[in-house]
């Protein structure tokens, strides 16, 4: 409080005075002269200007008072006498004037010191930051800490319309051209808005609109902070603004390569099975041949429709699941069951092909979206009879190993390549390319995407003594399992 | 002799259409077609057929609205034919009163076999249920409450035995997982499916020789559940 410095002041200039009472005699005059001087000077370095010049008066006053004589009261009457107050009251300015203006500079080289500590912190998350709404809430908490009081919101350029109250269009063009770092646009009861462009080196990124108290927006120091953080946020939103870029040109071309997957897909692996399909119709359609062959045909012709039937089905799947709009219809189930719905399925298209099943007892029951899941087996299994020997077994098993459910489809076939086995997951990956096994080398793409929306995984290698073997691995319990309804035996 | 039943084939397609008519006709039943749902609901009116073949992707009416609108005045068995992505479709229009699905691609023995079974469970309806239903080497008895294989007595919980019964005296037929649980369960747990699964799992340990290759429970997957004696 600096009413209470003054009194302090009054309070120590008298004690002081009392203290020095003893030496009141004429020969010490000059050095009690130079005590009160000693008084000004500490109040000064201590207290500052105003107490220091209050300290400097009320010394001269008691010093004239107390000990020049005539003793007790204040007229003077040699000019040495008068001098020293003088020079009292010159010395209490100079060293209150140097002690405040040292004072305020400290606090200033502090206060400048923690601010670019701040704004240092404040380059460094905004570099950490990925998309604009990141870097927006950044800057609007750095700012808040900052400025207290202040209200940050960062718009589009093009979007100075939505404002409230809206800036008007003389104002607009200003903000476009970047003729100014910094605007005020309203003075209102509550507060004063600033506009600052967001200007990097591409152009204008945005606008900052900081609504603070009136005093904070004139002051010069806010203004610079607002410039200074200005400049980095408008750096940060013209990396976010190349990282999106990036990002979608990356997006079209992998697009691109999928279309063109597709395409070569459709006109070779489709084309080959359906030039098939017309030459058989055909055959039959001219009826020169025998009943038995006739029927063979038949038979033939129904196999093909059903394997594009598969084919096409594959290529949906895998548009769906790039697609992204699928919707995992998760819920808690037996792994049995899906189990049992795929080994009924493949049955009915391979009929003499023999699968062993061997199932551990007591297995949890898994999250899973039964029909999506249910692609998955159907995949793995279709790929270990097309590609191993008809006359060899495909082992189907379900364990349980390192917290996993393991379902594995293991075949009797050649095995698998000793290259990379993750190139098999790769779309429109073909086991043997231009063979006469149909397929579109979706079925292990499409089964891998699957698994790990589900948090799984599928996996490949060659097992000993030959053959391939992939394997979904499931996690379990992910969530609390539901309660049984109530049940009485 | 019995007049053949006649059956009112709804489907946009006309190849579907024409191998559908040439299969059931080879069968000695009597077909109408349309080819859209404003056209079907007309036949449907005038020749109030024994069976109907519903496709569910119609141009010009949704599935499920026709369905409910032909259950308001027939109980004739309904037959929809949809893709195979079309889960929640098949789903509903069960829910909305349809008794049976065929997935496209399908084959004509299948959809043969389909409509016979639907039609057989027609003309059984009009008899009186048997109190003791008998599948494989068991043998319900309804009234004493009793489950027997091979005459010796299987221990089911209330709730098994009430899926079972339900289950297995609408033999080939399919039921959604909600059908199920509003039968078993009540009303207040239609939306609580893992309850079903859990007991379908139970049931099918208790009755089924290998759990994970069933024969008499099967499962319509994302739809729910078939018995097949």
């Amino acid at each position: 409080m600096p009413f209470n410095r003054y009194l302090f002041v009054l309070f120590i200039s008298v004690i002081a005075t009392l203290l020095m009472l003893p030496i009141q005699e004429p020969s010490f005059l000059p050095n009690t002269a130079l005590l009160y001087v000693l008084l000004v000077v500490l109040t000064a370095s201590v207290l500052g200007r105003g107490p220091a010049i209050l300290a400097a008066l009320v010394s001269s006053l008691l010093y004239a008072h107390v000990f020049v004589p005539p003793l007790f009261s204040l007229a003077i009457t040699e000019v040495q006498y008068l001098l020293a107050a003088g020079v009292m009251l010159v010395v209490a300015l100079l060293v209150g004037h140097l002690t405040a203006s040292l004072k305020n500079t400290a606090r200033q080289v502090q206060a400048r010191e923690s601010q670019s500590r701040a704004l240092y912190e404040l380059a460094r998350s905004l570099a950490a930051t990925l998309t604009q709404a990141e870097v927006e809430s950044t800057t609007a908490r750095f700012l808040g800490d900052a400025v207290p009081g202040c209200q940050v919101r960062i718009i589009d350029p093009d979007d100075c319309a939505t404002l409230s109250p809206p800036l008007p269009s003389a104002l607009r063009e200003t903000l476009q051209q970047r003729q100014q770092t910094l605007m005020t646009v309203g003075q209102g009861e509550t507060g004063t808005r600033l506009l600052v462009p967001l200007i990097a080196s591409t152009g204008l990124h945005g606008i900052m609109v900081c609504d603070l108290s009136g005093p904070q927006a004139a002051s010069a120091a806010t203004r610079e902070l607002l410039e200074t953080i200005a400049s980095l946020t408008a750096v940060a939103l013209e990396r976010t603004h190349f990282a999106d870029a990036a990002r979608q040109s990356e997006v079209r071309h992998s697009t691109e390569v999928l279309r063109n997957s597709i395409l070569a897909a459709l006109s070779h692996d489709l084309r080959t099975p359906l030039t098939g399909l017309l030459g058989m119709a055909e055959t039959l359609a001219r009826g020169r041949i025998s009943p038995e062959r006739q029927q063979a045909l038949l038979e033939t012709l129904r196999t093909q429709a059903m394997n594009i039937n598969q084919q096409v089905t594959n290529l949906l799947d895998m548009a769906k699941l790039r697609s992204g709009t699928i919707e995992l219809n998760e819920a808690w189930q037996p792994v049995e069951e899906v189990i049992g719905v795929t080994l009924q399925q493949v049955k009915t298209q391979w009929k003499d092909r023999e699968i062993t099943l061997d199932i551990e007892p007591d297995l949890p029951p898994l999250y899973y979206d039964a029909v999506l899941m249910e692609r998955v087996l159907w995949n793995l299994l279709e790929n270990a009879i097309k590609y191993s020997p008809a006359d060899t077994p495909i082992e189907l098993s379900v364990r349980m190993r390192e917290g996993r459910v393991v379902i594995s489809v293991c075949d009797w076939g050649p095995g698998l390549p000793e290259q990379d086995n993750e190139e098999l997951f790769g779309m429109f990956r073909r086991g043997c390319p231009e063979s006469s096994i149909p397929g579109v080398g979706l079925g292990l793409a499409i089964a891998r995407t699957i698994a790990e929306a589900h948090g799984g995984e599928v996996l490949a290698e060659n097992r000993l003594g030959g053959g391939a073997c992939f394997s979904l691995r499931m996690p379990v319990a992910r969530a609390q399992y539901p309660a049984e309804l109530d049940d009485k035996l | 002799m019995t007049p053949p039943d006649s059956i009112l084939l709804v489907e946009d397609d006309w190849q579907i259409r024409e191998f559908v008519c040439i299969a059931l006709e080879s069968e000695g039943y009597t077909v109408h077609e349309a080819s859209t749902a404003g056209h079907g609901a007309v036949q449907a009116g005038s020749i109030r057929p024994a069976l109907l073949i519903l496709d569910l992707g119609l141009p010009d009416r949704d599935g499920q609205d026709f369905i409910q609108d032909f259950r308001a005045w027939s109980s004739a068995p309904i037959l929809v034919l949809s893709a195979r992505t079309q889960e929640t479709e098949k789903v509903k229009a069960l829910d909305a009163g349809a008794d049976d699905f065929l997935s496209k691609p399908f084959g004509v023995s299948e959809l043969l076999a389909r409509v016979r079974a639907l039609l057989r469970r027609r003309h059984q309806e009009r008899h009186d249920a048997d109190p003791v239903i008998q599948f494989g080497d068991f043998r319900i008895d309804c009234v004493k409450r009793v489950v027997t294989r091979k005459g010796e007595a299987l221990h089911l919980t209330q709730i098994e035995y009430r899926l079972l019964i339900f289950l297995a005296s609408n033999p080939g037929r399919v039921f959604t997982h909600r059908q199920l649980l509003l039968q078993v369960w009540g009303g207040h747990a239609v939306d609580n499916h893992q309850y079903l699964r859990v007991y379908v799992g139970h049931l099918r340990q208790k009755i089924e020789q290998n759990p994970a290759q069933p024969r008499h429970i099967l499962t319509e997957i994302g739809v729910g559940y078939r018995f097949q004696p």
